[in-house]
């Protein structure tokens, strides 16, 4: 899980949306219809004469060049360094990379801190000797500002998530009590290509 | 304390995150702006248009409901309202994921619905003897569709498969809940015709 701003992605695509469909049904609208082709036109006109004159009153000395084609050309740059900037700040952020950290008052182990990399080594290790578990994942990730465990696990298919959940929270209990502090845990269980291609049942051995 | 960042998280994985549409949507964006501008500034330095030059494209707007093809104006239009449509829809639609959150006392839990279905088929399986592949389970946002072929000239109690169903779902503690159906199907006369 990440920190994308959802809302903002679902804005972005109402305005675009709305704007394709009126640019798309003005097309139709002024081709089929004649009176709205006949205030296009009219309309269309206006707009022209307005530009003719604009382009004409900002003339950059002698040249040919006009100030207006230039602040078009500013406005656009404008707009795509904001769109892309907009999109990149979207995407991504809320990784964490402390999953838990106690001073020694509040810890009887003392002062302890725990490592992203240490809990997902710990806990897919202990994953992997299990068989009906295929595959695992796990990271620490920033929710409001807290670290939240996010383990994922790739079961065989066939079993039963309930068994799986009771696993993982066994083995995230576990890790807790031997650091001194529970983290709060978001445990995802999936199936997928991974599941599909494996054996469905578990070996005996 | 952590109720909320927990509904927080169940809610985002349950839930279309809509960036591709995003992302595509900026692109197309993108390089009609880019698009524009290099017509611009082609203009700006008296050089050939690629397609038409700022005076011809407005004038070539203002001209459309004379434009010819006019098919090909409408065909267009539609098209890019279509598009626009697409557009309107994944950012109203919920984008909900095919999950189930799954109750469980401090642990949030969230369940492809594959796994759920391939779990519950495997119970079947388990419960009625029936071979797996004669079982198929789809789980959907808010109902679980069981259809079972009982072996040649074998018959089966749907209101047993029900309660087993049921009964399993009611462990996983699904939210939102879902309703169970169960579908068994005539077993064949014999081995040949499956």
């Amino acid at each position: 899980m990440n920190d994308t701003n959802r809302a903002l992605n679902r804005t972005i695509l109402l305005l675009v949306g709305i704007v394709f469909v009126a640019l798309g049904a003005s097309a139709v609208i002024v081709t089929v219809w004649p009176p709205a082709a006949e205030y296009w036109t009219r309309a269309g006109d206006a707009a022209g004469a307005w530009v003719d004159q604009a382009v004409e009153a900002t003339m950059i000395g002698t040249t040919t060049l006009s100030w207006l084609a230039i602040a078009a050309l500013a406005l656009i740059v404008l707009l795509v360094v904001v769109l892309i900037v907009t999109a990149v700040r979207i995407i991504g952020g809320g990784r964490s990379h402390t999953v838990f950290r106690s001073g020694a008052q509040e810890n009887p182990l003392g002062r302890v801190i725990v490592e992203e990399g240490f809990v997902s080594d710990a806990l897919t290790h202990s994953l992997e000797q299990r068989d009906e578990i295929l595959f695992s994942n796990v990271t620490a990730n920033d929710v409001r500002r807290q670290p939240v465990l996010h383990v994922s696990v790739t079961p065989r298919q066939n079993t039963s998530p309930r068994d799986v959940v009771e696993d993982v929270d066994q083995l995230v209990t576990n890790l807790a009590t031997m650091t001194g502090g529970d983290v709060p845990t978001f445990i995802s269980i999936h199936s997928g290509l991974r599941a599909r291609l494996a054996d469905d049942q578990r070996r005996l051995a | 304390m952590t109720t909320p960042a927990f509904h927080r998280i169940v809610r985002r994985e349950t839930h279309s995150p809509r960036t591709v549409a995003m992302i595509i949507a900026v692109v197309i964006l993108i390089l009609a702006l880019v698009y524009v501008g290099v017509e611009i500034v082609l203009d700006l330095l008296t050089q050939p248009a690629l397609l038409a030059g700022p005076e011809a494209a407005l004038a070539w707007i203002v001209g459309l409901p004379t434009a010819q093809p006019a098919g090909a104006v409408v065909a267009g239009g539609l098209a890019l309202a279509v598009v626009g449509l697409v557009f309107v829809f994944l950012a109203v639609a919920p984008g909900r994921l095919p999950k189930h959150e799954m109750t469980w006392p401090d642990r949030a839990v969230v369940v492809d619905n594959g796994v759920i279905a391939a779990a519950l088929a495997q119970r079947i399986s388990d419960e009625t003897g029936i071979s797996r592949d004669h079982i198929s389970v789809g789980v959907s946002h808010r109902r679980v569709d069981a259809t079972v072929t009982p072996g040649p000239g074998g018959s089966l109690d749907a209101a047993g498969v029900h309660e087993l169903v049921d009964a399993e779902i009611a462990a996983y503690q699904l939210v939102p809940p879902v309703a169970t159906r169960v579908r068994i199907l005539r077993p064949p006369e014999s081995d040949l015709d499956r």
